[in-house]
């Protein structure tokens, strides 16, 4: 992806940094497969919310609109897109409130038509400057699955519409803990198709092995600068100061408090639930003989 | 509900896509502190596999209704609901999406899910729409820490005959419910993207790097390796007191039903001394017995809660060990 400069394109207009939450990704690519037969690219209409700055567009949700292309002409769903906003609008909640941003295509390319397609799509945004989010589903570019977001300006001249011009906007993906947590969990998944044979380990053993590897190269990272084979940091050392002083210190004896007090807690608690168990099961013994009488 | 297909045989395996998934996540969290429910659309393969690849949202009519514990009552706006999913699936069906409903799902609430509501819904969409529709359940109190909460169940044919029947009788409470086992899949061109998220390739342009920190969100890349440090959290305690807390309120409903229970046990037993032509199993079978199932699906809420608060608290002691063994090092 060829990165321009910020200052290029946006010194007369505020940047706009897009934040797309993987679900929409998931969506396009989705829809993508279920493309109909020959037609090279799917569009659809992105939801999401507009920061009261400006500056931020984050796109949550998004849903398919059918299209259909013939060289210069385009048609798109506008009953379709009308019809299944309203339908998503009727359970939103009202401080969530999902506004049209803008719209998505699974081509990389910006043809004519896509001017067209933006032109309907600024009648349906509220301040008439919608998001084009164009994701490359061919694989060819470094390999990978990407996608670039764009503004449009009109070009004017003598007070006449030329054409549009579409400006590319910085792009990140975000994910909330969820998401995040659904992201981590799919990739575990694929990956455990690849080698079944490894058994499981347990999640916390998983999570201890991570941090020592952390642990270990900080603790690389701390002695080659302590030899002087690496030029020091003062912003890397920051941080790990920082990391270092959220260990808390105590006292042995707080320390031994501590542990055997939640200890004994958690051991209530087990202790409790497997008595509800036992008595549980007596209940149900119980409850069977009922039907005998 | 559209297309009914006979199905050839039981499952034994449901198959969830990530886009499926991610919209049950999405809408279950956005409406918190509500429960909600929506519709599953799907396939039915080979190989005893239920495919489940989209998912939407129920409207949600009695937002106000419902309170944060009590968990929602499909039933209700059932008739404004199916106009909806009717309309919503004719609209999904012009952009190819699998037109097929195979079940629907519910967001759950720390783990309660047999209650009678959930019952009575499953049961009619196993008997009317089709014997293999499930309901995934997925919880996101719960889903913190990097643990995904999701459940998927369906009833048992041995309690799906005793429902026809109306028959009040005893069943195993453990044989209410029985449990699927969800496992996630993706299409290819998703693998493809997860692969570069998994390597970092979207979060590298310098300039958001700024941007983050100066509004301090959190990035995709960044999150999905912090997900695995989440479980070293130590704090256990508001979930042990929410946990005992609801188990206090459960095992007080098991006492007051089986309180109905024996006083109505008493009362045939005085009867029987009048009217001896009377069996006790018509006694039972009549309308104004208590019904058995409601104490039955309390029954088997409290042991799942048992199992659930068991492993929580193993989890617990695994953690305090290990913070002991590392203060001790120091």
């Amino acid at each position: 992806m060829p990165q321009q400069s910020p200052a290029l394109l946006f010194d007369t207009t505020t940047t706009t940094t897009v934040f797309v939450h993987p679900l929409v990704l998931l969506h396009i690519l989705d829809h993508h497969r279920r493309r109909p037969a020959g037609s090279a690219r799917v569009i659809g209409t992105l939801l999401g919310r507009f920061d009261d700055s400006g500056v931020l567009v984050e796109v949550t949700n998004a849903f398919a609109v059918p299209h259909a292309e013939r060289g210069d002409e385009v048609a798109i769903g506008k009953d379709f897109n009308k019809t299944l906003w309203a339908l998503l609008q009727q359970n939103s909640s009202k401080q969530q409130r999902e506004v049209i941003v803008g719209w998505y295509s699974s081509s990389p390319l910006l043809s004519d038509t896509s001017s067209l397609i933006h032109d309907f799509y600024s009648t349906e945004t509220e301040d008439g400057n919608p998001v084009h989010l164009v994701v490359d589903c061919r694989l060819t570019e470094e390999n990978a699955v990407t996608m670039r977001a764009f503004h449009s300006t009109p070009i004017l001249v003598q007070g006449e519409t030329l054409g549009n011009l579409f400006h590319e906007l910085p792009l990140s993906l975000r994910s909330n803990e969820p998401e995040a947590i659904c992201v981590s969990e799919m990739i575990k998944s694929m990956n455990d198709n690849n080698e079944t044979t490894e058994r499981e380990k347990p999640p916390l053993q998983i999570s201890m092995e991570q941090l020592y590897e952390l642990l270990e190269t900080a603790c690389t990272y701390v002695d080659a600068v302590v030899d002087g084979t690496t030029p020091p940091d003062t912003e890397k050392g920051r941080h790990i100061a920082d990391a270092l002083a959220t260990v808390p210190r105590m006292r042995p004896d707080a320390m031994d408090k501590l542990f055997h007090e939640s200890l004994q807690d958690l051991l209530m608690v087990t202790y409790l639930s497997n008595l509800t168990q036992t008595q549980i099961a007596i209940a149900e013994k119980l409850n069977a003989t009922l039907d005998l009488q | 509900m559209a297309a009914v297909i006979e199905a050839s045989e039981r499952i034994s395996q449901v198959h969830i896509e990530g886009l499926a998934l991610m919209k049950i996540v999405k809408h279950c969290h956005e409406s918190l502190p509500h429960m909600v429910s929506g519709s599953l659309l799907g396939l039915e393969v080979s190989g005893g596999i239920l495919e489940v690849t989209h998912a939407f949202p129920f409207p949600d009519s009695r937002a106000a209704a419902g309170s944060a514990a009590a968990v929602s009552d499909t039933m209700e706006g059932d008739q404004d609901g199916h106009e909806y999913q009717i309309e919503m699936m004719r609209m999904l069906r012009e952009v190819n999406v699998d037109n097929n409903c195979v079940g629907w799902y519910q967001s759950m609430y720390l783990g309660i899910y047999s209650t009678s509501s959930l019952l009575e819904n499953q049961l009619s969409y196993q008997t009317d729409l089709s014997p293999n529709a499930v309901v995934i359940l997925y919880d996101p109190m719960q889903t913190t820490h990097g643990k995904l909460a999701l459940k998927c169940y369906r009833l048992t044919e041995e309690c799906i005959r005793l429902k026809e029947n109306e028959e009040n009788a005893f069943i195993d409470p453990r044989k209410i419910f029985e449990e699927v086992p969800v496992k996630l899949t993706n299409p290819g061109l998703v693998k493809a993207l997860l692969m570069d998220v998994a390597d970092g390739v979207h979060d590298d342009s310098s300039n958001l790097q700024l941007f983050e920190k100066e509004h301090n969100t959190n990035r995709l890349g960044s999150s999905t390796v912090k997900t695995t440090f989440d479980r070293l959290d130590l704090s256990t305690n508001p979930y042990l007191e929410k946990h005992l807390e609801f188990l206090c309120g459960w095992v007080d409903d098991l006492a007051v039903e089986q309180q109905k229970m024996q006083f109505y046990a008493r009362q045939l037993h005085r009867d029987k001394h009048r009217r001896k032509d009377s069996s006790a199993g018509d006694a039972w079978a009549s309308s104004d017995a208590p019904r058995r199932m409601e104490s039955l699906l309390i029954t088997n809420q409290i042991r799942s809660y048992c199992e659930q608060m068991n492993q929580f608290t193993s989890e617990g002691i695994e953690k305090v060990y290990l913070m002991s063994g590392m203060q001790k090092k120091d």
